[in-house]
């Protein structure tokens, strides 16, 4: 079942990969502006043999990383203790949903203002789009624990922090993971940006240089990175929750099947 | 309470990130911290052609001489850059003159402290100019009346030279249809008809001749005789408190521009250590001019040119501005 699903993504990629070689060379787009696969592949090994391309990629996930980190552990904390603190949710809640879907970029004079084209810049960005997803999974996933366990918990003499590890966390860990998975990706998306429109050092500012300098098949190839990239962080978010949530009935009914 | 809530929110993500971020560089926040006599700027640019003479000059040491460090950061646009430099965050920038006029007359305290590029003066020779696609009805600056002309910036230099170039050929600039469009897009755009006409600089321009494109005006050089284009700049608090240093740096890049402008070859050469232009596109680049000195009588023209065209919230002083 596994290798069949391995057999049939590779096929798709292929075909996927075919195609864009094809449709250059049977001039349906211009060579010049959409180069073919090929040409795409040749400037990818050069970036690979490139130090600053290593560079940018490594400042490029640092600001991931940081950023990632930073939304998640606040927006955990911040998550839980505005649930489990009575009056605070209803008193958040409206100012939540006006902040959330300001969109991260338009944020972007704000963060050259304060910190100029660097890491911190884009760190804003990624933190202020990748916070959300884990707040609103949190407080979803705290307002999911069952009021009998809760009860239970309560009637037993468990105090707040005993009852926040024992009874809370277990119910919202699976939403929060949902969340971490999703923030991964944004986080990833956000950096990018942040990079190629403020010029942050990071793949994102020589994406930006490369269409600057109508250095076309370098463009996509570095384009090509930030798809991998993506990908990779994907297959690594749902190994990191497949295993925190081993115990779960969602990954464990996976696994049976 | 709720206010306060926001307040604390937001404060908190950005302490959180500032100190977060602060943790990775080494104290290069305190701005034009001096250390053993060298004192280093941070110069805020976008990686194109134009700025070559700066890489250059720190090559050559004409900074280092001077007791400058530079710590070049890039941005991808112009617009980046003057806030930038207005709150600090670089000591000195690299904009067009316009956009340095606009924020001017907006009360955003710039000071202009180096010339950084002119036109080359020559009509269908300079490094800017509006272009068509091969085989295209449009002739001349007069045929763009009611055509889609592409320009990289809305109301900035590049409409104001378009809109000048259509007046001085006989046209009304108003029945022009501007559309905004990043340069590296220009030839794609041309090519493929969604715009009749773009207004490119090098190295679009390059590539769209390269496709048969035909050049049908300069734009900046019907501006005035040797356009400036843009300047290094920085903030008029930074020039009060920093008089010594922003001297240093107009002398390093007025040595600096001078040089480029008197071996080209090895400007193209230093232009392929901070871009990716391909070699074959390079050598086809038309360079602008990199004199020492701004030309006055030019920005005043690009002051009045923007001003008929209602750019400006009041009259930008020109002679507050220019060094």
């Amino acid at each position: 079942m596994r290798l069949q699903n391995a057999a049939l993504g590779a096929a798709g990629l292929a075909a996927f990969l075919a195609l864009g070689e094809a449709v250059p060379r049977l001039g349906l787009v211009r060579e010049e502006y959409f180069p073919p696969t090929s040409r795409i592949a040749s400037a990818f090994a050069d970036e690979l043999s490139d130090g600053a391309f290593w560079t940018a990629l490594g400042d490029t996930l640092t600001g991931w990383a940081l950023g990632l980190a930073i939304a998640v552990s606040a927006g955990i904390v911040i998550g839980v203790v505005v649930s489990v603190v009575p009056y605070l949710r209803e008193a958040t809640a409206s100012t939540i949903e006006f902040l959330r879907p300001i969109p991260s970029v338009a944020l972007i004079p704000l963060a050259v203002l304060l910190y100029g084209s660097e890491l911190r810049s884009v760190l804003l960005l990624v933190v202020y789009a990748s916070f959300w997803q884990v707040l609103i999974q949190t407080l979803y996933g705290v307002q999911d624990v069952d009021p009998v366990a809760e009860e239970t918990a309560r009637s037993y003499g468990l105090g707040t922090w005993a009852r926040i590890r024992h009874v809370l966390w277990p119910t919202a860990l699976p939403y929060v993971m949902t969340g971490v998975r999703l923030a991964a990706a944004v986080a990833l998306i956000l950096a990018i940006t942040g990079e190629l429109v403020i010029g942050a050092p990071g793949l994102g500012a020589r994406i930006a240089v490369a269409q600057n300098s109508q250095a076309v098949p370098e463009m996509y190839a570095l384009i090509v990175v930030t798809g991998i990239l993506g990908l990779l962080i994907n297959v690594g978010a749902r190994t990191v929750e497949r295993r925190a949530l081993a115990w779960h009935q969602s990954v464990r009914g996976e696994v049976a099947v | 309470m709720r206010r306060l809530l926001v307040t604390l929110a937001a404060g908190a993500l950005l302490v959180t990130a500032s100190a977060c971020g602060s943790s990775g560089d080494s104290g290069a926040s305190d701005p034009g911290s001096s250390s053993g006599g060298t004192t280093t700027v941070k110069l805020g640019l976008i990686p194109i052609v134009d700025v070559a003479p700066v890489y250059l000059g720190q090559k050559k040491g004409f900074y280092g001489k001077r007791g400058l460090k530079l710590e070049i950061s890039t941005a991808s646009g112009g617009a980046a850059i003057v806030p930038g430099v207005a709150s600090g965050q670089f000591q000195f920038g690299f904009s067009n003159v316009t956009s340095l006029l606009i924020a001017q007359s907006s009360g955003v305290p710039v000071k202009a402290v180096s010339n950084g590029i002119a036109s080359t003066g020559v009509a269908g020779k300079d490094f800017a100019a509006i272009a068509v696609k091969k085989g295209s009805s449009v002739k001349s600056a007069k045929d763009l009346e009611g055509k889609k002309v592409a320009i990289n910036t809305l109301k900035n230099i590049n409409e104001s030279a378009v809109r000048e170039s259509v007046r001085k050929d006989g046209g009304d600039p108003d029945k022009v249809k501007f559309v905004e469009l990043a340069f590296d897009q220009m030839p794609a755009a041309l090519d493929s008809g969604q715009v009749d006409a773009a207004c490119a600089v090098e190295p679009a321009l390059a590539t769209i001749k390269s496709q048969g494109g035909q050049v049908i005006a300069s734009p900046l050089v019907d501006v005035a005789k040797d356009t400036t284009v843009a300047m290094y700049f920085t903030s008029t608090r930074y020039q009060q408190q920093n008089a010594d240093v922003v001297k240093k740096f107009q002398e390093a890049t007025a040595e600096s521009l001078a040089y480029a402008d008197a071996h080209p070859d090895e400007a193209r050469q230093i232009i392929t250590t901070y871009t990716k232009i391909p070699a074959s596109v390079l050598a086809q680049v038309t360079l602008p001019k990199w004199p020492a000195e701004p030309n006055k009588e030019s920005i005043e023209a690009l002051a009045k040119l923007g001003e008929e065209d209602g750019f400006f919230k009041k009259t930008p002083d020109v002679d507050a501005l220019l060094p």
